[in-house]
């Protein structure tokens, strides 16, 4: 596939639902998620080649926001910003024990390798089977089980110390 | 407690990639319509599902970013329609490459695509196979062939009736080899509700179309394919 600049204009209307709803849903966050739909698709225009050979549209959109919205959460961490939007609830329906255990998850997954937080985000808030993540990691249904027994790992520590 | 449960669920059986990919079209055609097939009876799904073209509307009206905007402007389209809407789907045409799975048929080549471009109101957009649409919007198809090809677009509508959407005779029309090529032939929707199946059909040589809708309409729109033809299946919804 080879988009020009009006293609990939058309690709934002057609596919960037799919972009914007998973940021939402990573970030807790519409501004944050607004940003990464804009930076996704302006990186795009300054380089279209990243889609040339990609045999699922919707499978790279799928990557590049994890990808992005992972940077995102890597880089406000390191702010007092993140406090602010993610300790409390981020949404209505994320509130109480859930909402301010999907802040930690948040902070957590800013802290894991990338191959693990993007396993962990395919699996858990993606719904995909091992087979699926393993089909966009590009690795076998045995590494996503052993990256996701990581993450778990993790996970646990991080709550015995808090 | 267990990332799972410290995770916003994702609460439908099928995960959010593979209803995204059927959404977009992405899936090959019988594991669309094992999709298709789910969604209507699994109520966790169907919930997704809604939610998910919830945000696909919202986008909608959302404005371009900046970056994509400026680039706009320098681009002229090649093709231009009979009236302003519709000019503005031909707009998309032909920058858009649908990545729609095909079927072929002994002696078929290449990999053809065929696209739906849909006018409601002022807005034209692409559309998906499953997506929904109404009575009244008007529809132009598209076609992507690698080698000149003879192609026909059939349907079966909610009533079993099959019809013929292009050519405008008796057998396929013959296309050179092109990419998003805009059909000549636009059409308005009829007040039928339910589900359309379509049909397009890319063969080698030219090939009569009354024989391919009896059979469209007697086989529920699962007719096998002339021989030397390729055929792309999909459907979308009037509401």
């Amino acid at each position: 596939m080879i988009l020009d600049a009006a293609g990939i204009a058309a690709l934002y209307r057609s596919h960037g639902h799919v972009v914007l709803r998973r940021a939402r849903g990573l970030l807790g966050s519409e501004a944050d998620a607004q940003e990464v739909l804009q930076e996704i698709f302006t990186a795009l225009v300054k380089a279209p080649d990243a889609v040339r050979s990609v045999g699922s549209m919707v499978g790279w959109l799928y990557q590049a926001t994890t990808h992005h919205c992972l940077n995102h959460l890597r880089r406000a961490r390191t702010s007092a910003r993140v406090l602010q939007l993610h300790v409390g609830p981020v949404t209505p329906s994320a509130g109480g024990p859930r909402g301010e255990a999907a802040s930690e998850v948040r902070r957590l997954l800013a802290l894991l390798p990338d191959d693990v937080a993007t396993a962990v985000v395919y699996h858990h808030l993606d719904g995909m089977s091992h087979a699926e993540v393993a089909e966009l990691l590009g690795c076998s249904r045995r590494q996503v089980g052993y990256l996701l027994e990581r993450a778990q790992g993790l996970w646990n520590r991080a709550e015995q110390s808090a | 407690m267990n990332l799972e449960l410290a995770l916003p669920p994702w609460t439908a059986c099928l995960s959010a990639l593979r209803l995204d990919r059927w959404m977009m079209g992405e899936l090959e055609p019988a594991d669309a319509d094992t999709v298709r097939a789910h969604v209507t009876t699994c109520a966790g799904c169907s919930t997704a599902l809604a939610g998910m073209r919830g945000v696909r509307e919202e986008m909608r009206s959302l404005p371009l970013p900046p970056a994509l905007r400026s680039r706009q402007v320098s681009w002229t389209p090649r093709a231009v329609w009979g009236t302003a809407g519709l000019a503005l789907a031909a707009g998309l045409l032909l920058v858009m490459r649908p990545a729609v799975p095909t079927e072929r048929s002994k002696g078929a080549g290449g990999i053809p695509e065929l696209a739906m471009y849909v006018q409601h109101g002022d807005e034209v957009r692409r559309a998906a196979p499953g997506e929904e649409v109404a009575p009244g919007d008007a529809v132009r198809f598209a076609v992507s062939t690698p080698v000149a090809a003879y192609v026909a677009v059939l349907s079966l509508d909610p009533t079993g009736r099959a019809f013929v959407y292009f050519p405008d005779g008796e057998q396929a029309a013959p296309m050179p080899a092109g990419t998003e090529v805009a059909l000549p032939l636009g059409t308005r929707l009829d007040a039928t509700r339910g589900e359309e199946r379509l049909l397009g059909l890319f063969c080698a040589a030219p090939v009569a179309l009354e024989p391919v809708r009896l059979q469209l309409e007697s086989s529920a729109g699962t007719a096998p394919l002339p021989e030397g033809c390729q055929g792309v299946r999909w459907s979308f919804v009037k509401r």
